[in-house]
């Protein structure tokens, strides 16, 4: 038997000029919940294609629990249940037939079938009459459970998910991470792909971080925070971000580095910067912003996140990848 | 076993493709509903035509026979002949509209106002002398009757050539029977020996033409006979290859066609689930319009249905393989739609379903007659409205297909070629 469910060795993907995926090697044991992080084109898409056989790689293999993809495609595909960003469901149907339909797509019929749809009705809290209404009358929320339930139907031993909380609110965000938990909890593995550091860190017990194609960095989420040797984050927001205050805090003693985010919830600009010695620099970094003009809104110091690693990694800040 | 659970995929992605149509009265209506529609509308138009019940000719009639003329030197108003030329008309396939002047184009009321206003197809002017004349009352100066001819006229609208002979034709075939019948009056009337009679009426008629459509099937057929077997070539056009061309395509926009890709089912299974819904349709299609035929125009048509049957699957090879190559090629369902459109819409005036590709410009001509959808309706037609052996068909059913098993393999390369797409 397999210690890993996921091995991914020497994998290349090229699309005639451009290299998606460049030589990237990881192994995901069993059970693990496994977060892939990096901004839009990093590669990750490629590499969750890769792995759920949509698309072969130009060199490399991959295999899962022991099975190579390109020798054992069906059995690969057996223990695999993928859960896409978007709905992929046919709206025409209500829930009972979207899950009869991909039921029999994985080789169910009958008895067993019908059980594995009632449980999984459960799990997505519809009621009868709901699980008979037509999918495009559904809610954001029941529609993107009726998704998860479709990918599990024929009980996978490993699970991938495409960015499964995109574009959730934050409630349905939270009860999609139990959901993710619960499937970890029952022994799944589980491969997150992710642009949100915050969910990678809270779900997975390990993260690949992913740029230009290749894998930068891969542990669990405490050791990259510890290896920036970093502890806190200095976030300023001014009244007005303008280039004038970014090159004043870059001139104090101990700051690495100054970027212009944007939390994108509530709009806000703010000025994540990393230091040395964040405690001792806070003092200079207030008066070079104030010396500009500007006023202060807020400052504070913040815990290192996943996205602070990337940004000492590459240098360059996730957001901004995606804006 | 395993051979049990593809059945039991391609019939569930069969089932699904179905629902796909059924429940969306837009799909309905192109794949459906559209040829259907068309069918009740030319057929109503023009499918009673070859019955001779030709639609009533809106006429006008401009009887200047009452008026005075001199008649060696006495007036006259003897109107007979005339009159009864006019009761002649109302009694055939005319519906007429009498006037008191041709006039002009300007003027409310009169004939020519009523051509230039499209109200009527035609008129014709009946003389002032047109009894006189045809009674022989013009005399010489020996008391002799004089030959002196009748000149009718008849006017047709300029800007609609296709009426206007239709009219002309209608208003001269009266007139020739007419003549025929006048004639006949006079040569009971000359005072002549029996036997010579008969050459008077040789003489005066000499060739005889009649006219009657051949007998081809052993029953009277009217061009909406023709028509219903004809646009049997529609419902592959628009529900194969419509069906096949937007189904993958849709799907795959959707993101619904990925994950079968990556379901333990082989892309061939998914083909064959999407071919059989795709031929249900075709089925479904072909069977409405033919009920249609039969309930709304009373079609009396053959009924070879195992041939029917065959010859639909092999046409349906041809659509649904053109409609494979279309999803391959088109980057979304919309891109699909589009290019189903521009093909089909021009296509299915070129298969001679509604129309003998005889009537077109000679490159047309060439062009329908390449296509299987063509050999199609020709078989058809040859089947169902002239009983025609197989022997007779058996070109056009080799030449569809070899085009149909050609142009289906040739769908399933491009569909290969698009799963490297995804």
């Amino acid at each position: 038997m397999a210690e890993y469910d996921i091995e991914v060795d020497a994998v290349t993907k090229r699309f005639e000029a451009t290299v998606a995926v460049d030589n990237v090697s990881l192994k995901v044991e069993k059970g693990e919940l496994f977060g892939l992080l990096g901004p839009n084109g990093a590669g990750k898409s490629t590499l969750t294609k890769m792995i759920s056989g949509m698309m072969n790689p130009t060199s490399g293999s991959i295999k899962i629990a022991g099975y190579d993809i390109r020798e054992s495609p069906m059995k690969v595909k057996e223990l695999m249940g993928v859960i896409p960003q978007d709905i992929v469901l046919y709206d025409y149907m209500n829930a009972l037939e979207n899950l009869s339909f991909f039921g029999k797509i994985y080789g169910l019929s009958g008895k067993l079938l019908q059980e594995r749809i009632d449980k999984l009705i459960e799990f997505t809290q519809l009621d009868q009459k709901a699980a008979k209404r037509r999918i495009s009358t559904y809610s954001g929320g029941m529609k993107r459970r009726v998704n998860i339930a479709a990918a599990l139907l024929h009980e996978p031993q490993v699970i991938l998910m495409d960015e499964p909380t995109a574009g959730l609110d934050p409630q349905n965000r939270l009860a999609l991470w139990d959901i993710i938990r619960s499937l970890h909890e029952q022994g799944k593995t589980v491969v997150l792909t992710t642009h949100l550091m915050d969910e990678a860190e809270e779900l997975c017990n390990r993260v690949a971080i992913m740029d230009k194609g290749q894998i930068i960095a891969l542990d669990t989420p405490h050791r990259l925070i510890k290896k920036t040797n970093i502890e806190h984050t200095i976030t300023v927001i001014p009244d007005r971000i303008t280039d004038e205050e970014m090159t004043a805090i870059k001139k104090v003693t101990g700051v690495r580095s100054v970027r212009k985010l944007r939390e994108t919830d509530e709009n806000i600009e703010y000025l994540g910067i990393i230091a040395d010695q964040p405690e001792e620099a806070l003092p200079d970094i207030m008066t070079a912003v104030l010396s500009t003009g500007r006023k202060i809104r807020s400052i504070e110091l913040s815990r290192v996140t996943l996205e602070d690693v990337f940004i000492a990694m590459t240098g360059r800040s996730l957001r901004q990848e995606e804006e | 076993m395993k051979l049990k659970r593809t059945i039991r995929q391609t019939f569930a992605i069969a089932k699904t493709d179905f629902l796909g149509i059924a429940r969306n009265r837009t799909a309905m209506f192109f794949t459906l509903l559209f040829p259907l529609f068309f069918l009740i509308i030319i057929g109503f138009t023009f499918g009673t035509a070859g019955t001779g019940e030709t639609s009533r000719i809106r006429l006008g009639v401009v009887n200047l026979d009452s008026i005075a003329v001199n008649v060696n030197g006495t007036l006259s108003t003897n109107s007979t002949i005339g009159d009864a030329f006019v009761q002649g008309l109302k009694s055939v396939n005319f519906t007429v509209f009498e006037y008191n002047s041709y006039g002009d184009k300007d003027s409310n009321g009169t004939a020519a106002y009523d051509i230039s206003n499209g109200n009527i197809k035609a008129a014709i002017v009946i003389p002032a002398n047109f009894t006189e004349t045809l009674s022989f009352q013009y005399k010489d100066s020996f008391g002799a009757p004089v030959a002196t001819k009748a000149n009718l006229m008849v006017y047709t609208d300029p800007s609609d050539p296709t009426g206007s002979l239709i009219a002309q034709q209608g208003v001269l075939g009266f007139v020739s029977g007419f003549v025929k019948s006048y004639q006949e009056n006079i040569i009971n009337q000359i005072q002549i020996p029996q036997g010579e009679k008969e050459f008077v009426s040789v003489l005066t008629d000499p060739i005889q033409t009649t006219a009657r459509e051949a007998d081809i099937s052993g029953r009277r057929l009217r061009w909406i006979d023709y028509m219903v077997p004809g646009v049997l070539g529609l419902a592959l056009i628009w529900a194969g290859l419509n069906r096949a061309a937007v189904s993958i395509a849709n799907e795959r926009t959707l993101g619904t066609f990925q994950r079968m890709v990556i379901a333990p089912v082989s892309p061939m299974t998914v083909l064959a689930g999407k071919f059989l819904s795709s031929l249900l349709i075709v089925y479904m299609s072909a069977f409405v319009m033919l009920v249609t035929g039969l309930l709304l125009f009373q079609v009396s048509l053959f009924w070879n249905i195992p041939l029917m049957v065959a010859l639909i699957f092999l046409g349906s090879l041809t659509a649904i393989g053109l409609g494979l190559i279309i999803s391959s090629l088109a980057k979304n369902a919309d891109a699909a739609n589009a290019i189903v459109i521009v093909i089909s819409v021009p296509l299915q005036f070129f298969i001679g379903a509604f129309f003998p590709l005889s009537i077109m410009p000679v490159p047309a001509q060439m062009f329908g007659e390449t296509l299987p959808f063509t050999k199609f309706v020709e078989v058809m037609q040859g089947s169902m409205t002239r009983n025609l052996p197989l022997s007779s068909l058996m070109p056009q059913i080799v030449y569809i297909a070899v085009f149909g098993i050609g142009l289906f393999a040739a769908g399933i390369a491009a569909y290969w070629w698009s799963l490297k797409r995804l």
